[in-house]
C-alpha cells in the first residue's frame, strides 16, 4: 500500500520536474541573460524582458524542444498506463508497458540535455541554469522509476 | 448652398480613396522567380486608364529607381536598369491585379518594391511596398523540425500499439494460419503476451488436487 503510493507520487513529482525543466526558460543563465529552450530573458534596466530566440532556432535546439517535449508526454503517458495495468494486469506478473514508456522518456531527457551540453553555446560565458539540471534529475528519477516498473510484480494472492 | 456643396465635395473625396494591396515580406532562393502580386480596392468601377507603377529601392540606399508601369492599356518594362530582361507582366488590369514576375533572382535583388495604382478618377491613395529577401538557402522556420520530430515518434507510438493490438485479435481468432498443434508456435507468441494466461484444468481430478499441483 505505501510501496504503492510512493511510487505514485514520485512519478507525479518527476513529471512535475520534467514540466519544469521543459516550460522555463533557464537552461543557459549569464547575469543579464537566462534563455533556452523557447525565448531569452534579457535584464534591462532591472527589468526582464522577453525577447524570442535570436537566429531562427537551429536544428540542435530543435531536436532538443522536441526530446524535452516527447519525455514529458512518455511520463505522463506512463503515469496514465501504470493506473490501467493496476486494474488490468493479471496477478504476479510485470508492469512491463508502463516500463517501457518511462525508459523512453528516460531516453528522451538524456538526449536533450547531451545535445543541448554538447552543441549550444560551447565557448560562451556563462552558466547551467535550474532547468538544465532539473532536466538531469528528472533523467535519474526516470530511470529509477523505469526500473522499478520493470523489476517490480503484481501483488498476487 | 455654397456651404452645402463645399461639404459634399468633402465628403465625397473621403469616400474615394483608393487601398493598394501587397505582400508584406516575400522569401525566395537565389536563380528562382517570384511574383510580386500588387492589388487595390475602390469604390468606383475600374476604368479604362487605370495605371500602375513598380518602385524599387534596393536595401541600403536611399534612392528608388521606376522598373514597370502600365498605362492606356500598354505595360512598359524596365529595359536599362537592374532588371533588363528580366521582368514580366503576369496582372490583369480588368481584375485590378498589376503583379509582376521577376525571373533568375539575384543577391542584388534584395530590397522593397513599392506598387502605385491609379484608378481615375479615384486617385487618392497610399502605394504599398513588399519586401524581397533573397536566401542561398531557405531557412527553416521556427518549430518545423520540433513537430516534425513529436509527431513522428507519437505516430510511431501509436502504429506499434495499434500493431501490437492487431496481432493480438488476430492470433486469438485463428486467422493467421498457425501450426496449432505443435507446442513451440503458440508458446512463443504466448511468451511476448499474445494470448490469455488461463491455466488449463486437469480433467478428471479433484479441484483441490489441482490447486495444490
Amino acid at each position: 500500500m505505501f510501496v504503492l503510493a510512493g511510487i505514485i507520487v514520485l512519478h507525479i513529482s518527476t513529471i512535475i520536474l520534467l514540466l519544469v525543466a521543459t516550460i522555463d526558460n533557464a537552461w543557459w543563465v549569464t547575469e543579464t541573460v537566462s534563455t533556452d529552450l523557447w525565448g531569452t530573458w534579457r535584464l534591462k534596466s532591472s527589468e526582464w524582458h522577453y525577447h524570442n530566440l535570436e537566429t531562427s532556432p537551429d536544428e540542435f535546439l530543435q531536436s532538443v524542444q522536441a526530446s524535452a517535449v516527447l519525455a514529458c508526454i512518455f511520463s505522463i503517458l506512463g503515469l496514465f498506463v501504470f493506473v490501467a495495468q493496476l486494474f488490468t494486469l493479471p496477478k504476479g506478473q510485470r508492469f512491463m508497458f508502463t516500463g517501457i514508456l518511462q525508459l523512453i522518456s528516460c531516453l528522451c531527457v538524456m538526449i536533450a540535455a547531451s545535445v543541448y551540453t554538447a552543441e549550444l553555446h560551447t565557448g560562451a560565458s556563462g552558466g547551467y541554469g535550474h532547468s538544465y539540471i532539473l532536466a538531469w534529475i528528472s533523467f535519474v528519477l526516470t530511470f529509477l522509476l523505469a526500473l522499478t516498473y520493470l523489476i517490480l510484480r503484481k501483488k498476487s494472492e | 448652398q455654397p456651404e452645402r456643396l463645399v461639404l459634399t465635395s468633402t465628403l465625397a473625396q473621403q469616400c474615394q480613396a483608393i487601398v493598394i494591396y501587397t505582400g508584406w515580406e516575400r522569401h525566395a532562393l537565389v536563380g528562382s522567380d517570384i511574383r510580386l502580386s500588387c492589388s487595390f480596392f475602390s469604390w468606383r468601377w475600374t476604368s479604362e486608364d487605370v495605371t500602375f507603377s513598380w518602385t524599387y529601392r534596393p536595401d541600403g540606399s536611399r534612392d528608388s529607381i521606376s522598373i514597370f508601369h502600365y498605362t492606356g492599356g500598354e505595360a512598359y518594362l524596365d529595359n536599362k536598369g537592374p532588371f533588363k530582361d528580366r521582368l514580366e507582366f503576369v496582372g490583369n488590369p480588368g481584375r485590378r491585379d498589376g503583379s509582376i514576375l521577376i525571373k533568375n533572382l539575384e543577391f542584388t535583388d534584395n530590397g522593397t518594391f513599392t506598387c502605385d495604382a491609379k484608378n481615375p478618377p479615384d486617385i487618392v491613395g497610399r502605394p504599398s511596398s513588399v519586401r524581397l529577401l533573397v536566401f542561398e538557402k531557405v531557412p527553416i522556420q521556427a518549430g518545423v523540425i520540433t513537430g516534425a520530430i513529436i509527431g513522428v515518434v507519437l505516430g510511431l507510438l501509436v502504429l506499434i500499439v495499434v500493431i501490437y493490438y492487431l496481432m493480438r485479435f488476430l492470433v486469438a481468432r485463428r486467422v493467421f494460419s498457425l501450426n496449432v498443434r505443435s507446442v513451440s508456435g503458440p508458446a512463443a507468441l504466448c511468451r511476448w503476451g499474445f494470448c490469455q494466461s488461463r491455466p488449463e484444468p486437469i480433467p478428471g481430478t479433484d479441484t483441490c488436487v489441482a490447486k495444490l499441483a
